[in-house]
């Protein structure tokens, strides 16, 4: 509920700010939701990625976003309080393709049948931390992709600093 | 495998060698580099392996798909000259490193044996393109091309990511002939509908990469604002990869379904005809002709995806190869003329720029023509020959299938003749400026190459198609 509820704030709020903390409010109960599912590594890399790190620079985004009046001196711009409102057009062919989504989704979901498909395919979940397995994974038999990985990390740094450099 | 290893090396190196006072020598290495990949892509032939428990597989198709890459990203680097030595804004080292890392993706896309190996090359691919896109930092339109492209393009990725976790969740496998072994075999309780909604999303992010039609939006608005080095770059190595990489994921994998997957991307391959080349007569500018008749292009691709017969691989391998090779003319001759007389401060791409070429330089002009005929798909050209494999698969299938595809592709074909000979009449017929264009050696080189295969490959089509 309370994922959802601050899903519903993060949409409809103009603004910026109240959906960045409201968004916070989503991320932790999603980490919440994987913890009971018993995927604890997700969890935590859900927030230490989203909450820690995606937030962090959504929140330093609106801070250093100002619109002010273009007239008045740095001084007066300065008192304002800082606020970015976001536009809300066509909520139409909004609602219209997310709710395609969602009832696309949620059709297939019932007709999945979970609990036949786990008792076939699956081990029931025991409650055993997933770490160990996920770095012995990571080690073995997903070698080559980890460390393909920093080619991509590579790339988009060098991309990043090439942009981003003042010098021309 | 060694190819892709070496590669990345090279890239690094390649960045390393940017710190070099004189920057004359990164072009030569750079095309060093990637002949030095093609050999030791060759290596390989005739043989199969595996590396790294099921993440990559090397095999003739591999060594083949890789080739034409390899050799479309030889013959951009080539051409790659306008940011040469005398411009101080520029950063070649950074540039050629990007393309090479932007290999790399590719070929994982081409040789993946496992979803994520694909998802990673994908990726790899993509950031690099993003970059490349807006690398010219002082033109508006290329921030702009590279912002939309980047925005669409993790779009894209996120809902393909979104497929390959719910065939995961239905196989339990990211392995691709796992994958196929579930499909086929059919499990006692049947498919679960996971997996086809999985296989739906997978299909529109690969169909969003290669820009068939309701996914083309970006592609005119970035080929258009994203430097035209890095238009052709784009425009061919990234359709060969998507190409082969949907074609791999479809057979493997997926086999067991075809009669789902045939009507989609049937219905898919009928917009793009549709779409790319009837919006392509109404464009002005040679540049954003040229992206819509690559949105057409991937139509006639996706055919040979569709029909699913023995010989569609080495249908794709040849129209990928005609495909790349006059695009690059194409857009190399675009390049040289575009840059002759800016309008304010841009190069001029309209149709007009090409008027009276045959007069300013024969070469460029006679290039350029056959490029145009081997698109447009006239006999004597690759062109010709790379639509005929692929309609003759189309055919194999049966007319009850696949009759209404080929009677669309066959007309749109003759719609693309009439916008690609507009540049030819402008070139030849027209009159406009006296003033010879120059051109530097490598350059004449590349064009005459280019047009030498495309009208060898025009005169003997089976010399390549034996080895595919």
């Amino acid at each position: 509920m309370l994922t959802l509820g601050s899903a519903v704030v993060v949409l409809l709020s103009r603004n910026v700010l109240y959906s960045a903390y409201s968004l916070l409010l989503t991320f932790v109960g999603i980490a919440a939701l994987y913890v009971l599912a018993g995927a604890d590594f997700l969890a935590v890399t859900q927030l230490m990625v989203y909450v820690g790190g995606v937030l962090v620079l959504l929140v330093f985004g609106v801070m250093l976003t100002h619109r002010g009046d273009a007239q008045k001196s740095v001084a007066q711009r300065a008192t304002e309080p800082n606020v970015v409102r976001t536009n809300h057009g066509r909520t139409l062919a909004g609602v219209l393709v997310a709710g395609g989504m969602f009832a696309l989704l949620f059709t297939v979901i019932q007709k999945a049948d979970f609990t036949r498909n786990e008792a076939t395919f699956y081990d029931p979940i025991t409650r055993v931390s997933t770490v160990p397995d996920v770095g012995i994974h990571l080690m073995t038999d997903y070698a080559l992709p980890f460390e393909v990985v920093g080619v991509l990390l590579l790339a988009a740094l060098i991309g990043a600093a090439y942009l981003s450099s003042i010098r021309n | 495998m060694l190819s892709i290893i070496s590669l990345s090396l090279f890239g690094i190196l390649n960045l390393f060698l940017g710190f070099l006072k004189s920057r004359r020598v990164l072009l030569p290495a750079t095309l060093l580099f990637i002949a030095l990949a093609f050999a030791a892509n060759l290596l390989d032939w005739n043989h199969q392996y595996v590396y790294f428990r099921d993440m990559l597989r090397t095999n003739n198709l591999f060594i083949n798909f890789s080739s034409i890459i390899l050799l479309t990203t030889f013959l951009t680097v080539a051409i790659s000259r306008s940011f040469g030595t005398d411009e101080e804004h520029t950063h070649p080292a950074e540039y050629y490193a990007i393309m090479l890392f932007s290999v790399v993706g590719a070929l994982m896309m081409v040789g993946f044996e496992n979803l994520i190996m694909l998802f990673i090359g994908l990726e790899i691919l993509s950031v690099s393109l993003y970059v490349l896109t807006g690398s010219d930092k002082r033109s508006l339109r290329s921030n702009e091309a590279a912002l939309k492209y980047f925005l669409m393009g993790s779009f894209a990725t996120g809902i393909f990511l979104f497929g390959i976790a719910l065939v995961y969740g239905a196989t339990g496998s990211f392995n691709l002939s796992a994958i196929g072994s579930y499909v086929s075999g059919g499990p006692t309780t049947g498919i679960s509908p996971l997996l086809y909604v999985g296989l739906l999303f997978i299909l529109a992010g690969m169909l969003f990469k290669v820009s068939a039609a309701p996914f083309h939006f970006w592609t005119p608005d970035v080929y258009d604002g994203a430097p035209t080095l890095f238009t052709a770059f784009m425009s061919t190595v990234v359709k060969t990869a998507g190409f082969a990489a949907l074609y791999r994921l479809l057979t493997v994998s997926f086999t067991g379904v075809y009669g789902l997957w045939w009507q989609v991307l049937t219905g898919v391959t009928v917009l793009t005809l549709l779409v790319g080349n009837i919006t392509a007569v109404y464009q002005s500018s040679v540049k954003r002709m040229l992206a819509y008749s690559s949105v057409s292009h991937a139509g006639y691709l996706l055919i040979a995806v569709a029909a699913k017969t023995p010989q569609s691989p080495s249908a794709i391998l040849f129209y990928s190869l005609a495909y790349s090779i006059a695009t690059i003319t194409g857009f190399a001759v675009l390049i040289l003329v575009a840059e002759q007389k800016p309008i304010e401060g841009r190069p001029d791409e309209r149709y007009e720029a090409f008027n009276g070429l045959a007069k300013r330089n024969p070469l460029l002009a006679f290039s350029l023509a056959v490029s145009m005929v081997s698109l447009a798909g006239i006999p004597l050209t690759a062109g010709f020959w790379g639509k005929f494999f692929v309609f003759s698969t189309a055919v194999d299938r049966g007319m009850t299938n696949m009759g209404m595809v080929l009677v669309v592709a066959v007309l749109m074909s003759v719609v693309g003749v009439y916008y690609y000979f507009r540049v030819i009449i402008a070139s030849y017929l027209k009159t406009g400026d006296s003033e010879p264009i120059g051109i530097r050696p490598l350059y004449r080189f590349i064009l005459v190459l280019t047009t030498a295969l495309t009208i060898g490959l025009g005169l003997f089509p089976d010399v390549v198609r034996q080895l595919f």
